[in-house]
């Protein structure tokens, strides 16, 4: 069970504070690093990698401090996020050289494994600098497991990729999850963090604002309204009925989805009355959905507080 | 239990129809009215380029190296005037155009770092397609950069000439031929930043490494300098003093200040005292190098950045 | 000592446009040799002057500066320095490994030819060759260890490393006698008068003084290149 932990970490440049008293753990699954450019993701995945050393608190891999041993990199594989390799090498040499710097007692059979995992086999023996951009990233990743490390750091892996690559990526971090293997990658794209991560912090401005499922951020914000999408037997009365009542901010009747869009202040309220409402009413509800259980929506809360 | 007998009114009567697509106009303003020409653009650049060149406009770190040097070029300079000021000398220890030349080893310094500084950043970060995106053609974008370095050169090499003249007429040298001596200094000076500036650039805008171009620059001009020494030393030795003088084409500053001596028929040369200067007809070829070598610097800079635009 | 990182680093050193000027400039010192000798004019005399300025004083430091910021600069400067940093292998071993790579290229590019150019010279006379190529391998090692430590530092080790070979050691050490001391390239010279004749080269700091300031600067300057390699911020472009 290897888990990164950090414990009332902060890094500051000068002046400017990158990382702001944070403190979280990293367990075994796809955890997505969300947050906005330049609230400190980078910082932290460096941070996590041992390049860089905590101003303050402690960043460690299972109990044992990150920086300045070089012998966790037996643990951790990173993919960095600049693009720069040696350009004269071929995926291969470069996968090969990367098993041999990591004293693997069997550096091509593990080079060869990592470029089928990452799919790169049919490019190996093309120089890194004909490689195109999902290309390249996809051999940072073989460099990254051909030591079979249980701790996968990835910082902005999605950068830049078009829809095909993204899709392949996804489908590899995924996998690497599954197999028990702990993995964070970091990303300022909600749909990306949805689709691949279990676990989400969201980080803003160098705090730590957010973490856990992110139906369950969610949900744990009461103090915003939640926006329910209705459809019943007759609509405008269901708005009149239940603006009445304490728990509904606002009504809004949309007559071109034909639908009632409730804006909702108290959470469990709201859902103890509505059907209670409807009955007496003799209204038959067709549809009662949530829309904006989406993390788009998350973020923008969490933002903009 | 009363049941709607119809259903609701249809959406049309709640909205009206969606309209085809319009573009609003949210205040974005295009520029209609004059601009300046190509001239001030060429212009903008160039005086971007040079300040920094100095480090102007940039982080601390980059003002350091040409501060340094500024200083130390005009160390020795200030010194000279205090000691002709104290000694009551009737002219200054050093002659206006031999100064360049005697130090010449910090004005190589300066060319190899700050070369690479104007030229470098936009190869490596691939910014060329954007400067030739706007009114701006690779001749002019050459010609500006070749303008800053020149006026780079030009700052550092007449700092010290200035603070020379400014002491000298503090210590009541005749006037006339101080005047005489500074505008030669002067014009030697300009003739050192033009070649040496085309040289620079050139070999700069072969690499985007800056570090690299900062290296080659450096050996072209120490490895020259070294062998030409060598083999006038030699050369004097056995007595060739011929072969000596024309080894001196063989290397920029020593071609540039055996050029300025002959034109201002001078006997002395401040870099190796026993060397005979270029006379007459022989001054002629000096010349036509130096011409050449900035003709030079300047097609493969154009070349350079004509195959970058096309690209 | 690791023989991935060796075998990269050198790779990375003559397959580029960096191996050019690694070639010329060798090259230029032969060329030169063979025109004096052709010309009759190469005897012990002359030998020394283009040995002593040329190759040593010139060729030496350049050489050093380009090779010792030429195996770590690059790597720092696009950051791909990051794969050699994250694995589990001693930084010291990664910088002496690079030294080790950057010795052997003062070997090929500098010591070699300074060998063929004395004896092309001076045929073996006074023990110059010998000498010269002496002063040569350990004056290279020595700049080659203190430009590495500066391209662990700095972004900007080639700038830094000029002003110190340029500046320091031949402006400020041809004029002020002192500062011969603290400068790589007379220590070398101390070394070549020792290694020669008696007397065919003529030093200005005691051999004693000379070899110890070497070991100790080379020993230093490695060692904290690797230390301060253990601490490297993989930041963004200057």
């Amino acid at each position: 069970m290897t888990a990164i932990q950090l414990d009332r970490v902060s890094r500051w440049f000068g002046n400017v504070v990158a990382v702001n008293d944070v403190s979280m753990t990293i367990g075994p699954g796809v955890t997505g690093l969300l947050g906005p450019n330049g609230a400190g993701k980078s910082t932290l995945i460096h941070m996590m990698g041992g390049f860089l050393a905590p101003s303050a608190g402690a960043v460690t891999l299972d109990g044992a401090a990150v920086w300045h041993d070089h012998g966790v990199y037996r643990r951790i594989g990173l993919v960095p996020e600049r693009e720069a390799m040696y350009d004269f090498m071929t995926g291969w040499q470069f996968t090969l050289a990367n098993a041999r710097l990591h004293g693997l007692p069997e550096p091509a059979a593990a080079a060869t494994r990592a470029l089928d995992i990452v799919e790169m086999a049919f490019a190996k023996d093309r120089a890194l600098d004909t490689y195109s951009k999902g290309m390249k990233q996809r051999v940072k990743m073989a460099a990254a497991l051909v030591h079979d490390p249980a701790v996968l750091l990835l910082d902005e892996p999605f950068n830049g990729m078009d829809p095909r690559q993204r899709l392949q990526l996804m489908h590899l971090i995924k996998r690497m999850g599954t197999e028990g293997r702990t993995v964070l990658f970091s990303s300022h794209i909600l749909e990306e963090v949805e689709q691949v991560a279990s676990h989400i912090e969201v980080v803003v401005a160098g705090r730590h604002a957010a973490s856990g499922d992110f139906r369950a951020i969610r949900r744990l914000m009461t103090d915003r309204p939640h926006v329910f999408l209705l459809r019943s037997s007759d609509d405008r009365r269901l708005a009149a009925a239940l603006i009445a009542d304490a728990s509904t901010a606002s009504v809004e009747l949309d007559g071109r989805e034909r639908a009632l869009r409730v804006q909702a202040v108290d959470f469990q309220r709201f859902v103890h009355v509505l059907p209670l409402l409807a009955r007496e009413h003799g209204l038959r509800l067709y549809e009662v959905a949530p829309s904006d259980e989406s993390l788009e929506s998350v973020f923008s809360y969490l933002v903009a507080s | 239990m009363p049941a709607p007998e119809r259903p609701p009114p249809a959406a049309a009567e709640l909205r009206p129809p969606p309209a085809a697509g319009v573009i609003h106009d949210i205040g974005y303003r295009h520029h209609d009215g004059p601009r300046f020409g190509r001239w001030y653009v060429v212009r903008s650049l160039a005086v971007h380029s040079l300040r920094g060149a100095y480090g102007l406009g940039r982080p601390v770190r980059s003002k350091v190296m040409p501060a340094l040097l500024l200083a130390a070029i005009t160390f020795p300079a200030l010194i000279m005037v205090v000691v002709t000021v104290i000694t009551e000398a009737d002219k200054l220890p050093l002659d206006y155009v031999d100064y360049i030349p005697v130090t010449f080893y910090l004005i190589a310094i300066f060319l190899a770092a700050q070369a690479p500084q104007l030229v470098s950043h936009d190869l490596r970060f691939r910014q060329i397609p954007l400067y030739f995106s706007r009114p701006l053609t690779y001749a002019d974008y050459v010609l500006a950069k070749y303008a800053a370095m020149v006026a780079a050169l030009l700052v550092l090499m007449c700092t010290p000439l200035t603070v020379l003249y400014a002491g000298a007429l503090l210590a009541e040298l005749p006037f006339w031929a101080q005047t005489r001596g500074v505008l030669q200094g002067l014009a030697g000076a300009l003739l050192f930043a033009v070649v040496l500036g085309g040289i620079g650039l050139a070999i700069a805008s072969a690499t985007p490494r800056r570090g690299f171009g900062v290296a080659a620059i450096i050996t072209v001009i120490l490895i020259s300098y070294t062998v030409v020494s060598s083999v006038e030393g030699i050369a004097l030795e056995e007595d060739h003093p011929e072969v000596a003088m024309y080894a001196e084409l063989f290397t920029p500053f020593n071609l540039v200040n055996s050029l300025q001596l002959w034109l201002f028929d001078r006997e002395e040369n401040a870099l190796f005292a026993t060397l005979p200067t270029p006379d007459g007809w022989q001054g002629v070829i000096f010349a036509a190098v130096a011409l050449g070598l900035v003709a030079a610097s300047a097609g493969f800079l154009l070349l350079r950045y004509r195959r970058a635009s096309a690209s | 000592m690791n023989a991935t990182v060796a075998g990269i680093t050198w790779r990375a050193m003559v397959g580029r446009r960096r191996a050019l000027l690694l070639f010329a400039l060798p090259a230029v010192l032969l060329l030169l040799a063979v025109a004096l000798r052709l010309t009759g004019v190469a005897d012990v005399e002359s030998a020394r002057v283009v040995l002593g300025a040329f190759a040593l004083g010139t060729l030496v430091p350049l050489l050093g500066l380009i090779i010792g910021t030429g195996v770590i600069g690059p790597e720092i400067d696009d950051g791909s320095i990051v794969y050699l940093l994250s694995k589990p292998v001693s930084r010291f071993a990664i910088v002496i490994t690079k030294l080790v790579v950057a010795v052997g290229c003062v070997a090929v590019f500098a010591v070699l030819p300074t060998l063929l150019a004395a004896v092309v010279m001076a045929s073996g006379d006074d023990g110059l060759a010998a000498g010269y190529g002496a002063a040569a391998l350990v004056g290279g090692a020595v700049y080659c260890s203190v430009f590495l430590m500066i391209g662990v530092l700095s972004r900007h080790a080639v700038v830094i490393g000029l002003l110190y070979a340029l500046v320091w050691e031949t402006l400020i050490g041809g004029y002020v006698p002192g500062a011969r001391t603290l400068s790589i390239q007379q220590w070398a010279v101390s070394v070549a008068s020792a290694t020669a004749d008696e007397g065919a080269i003529s030093a200005d700091v005691g051999l004693g003084v000379a070899v110890t300031m070497l070991v100790v600067v080379a020993v230093a300057a490695t060692g904290y290149a690797g230390w301060r390699l253990r601490s490297l911020a993989l930041t963004g472009e200057d």
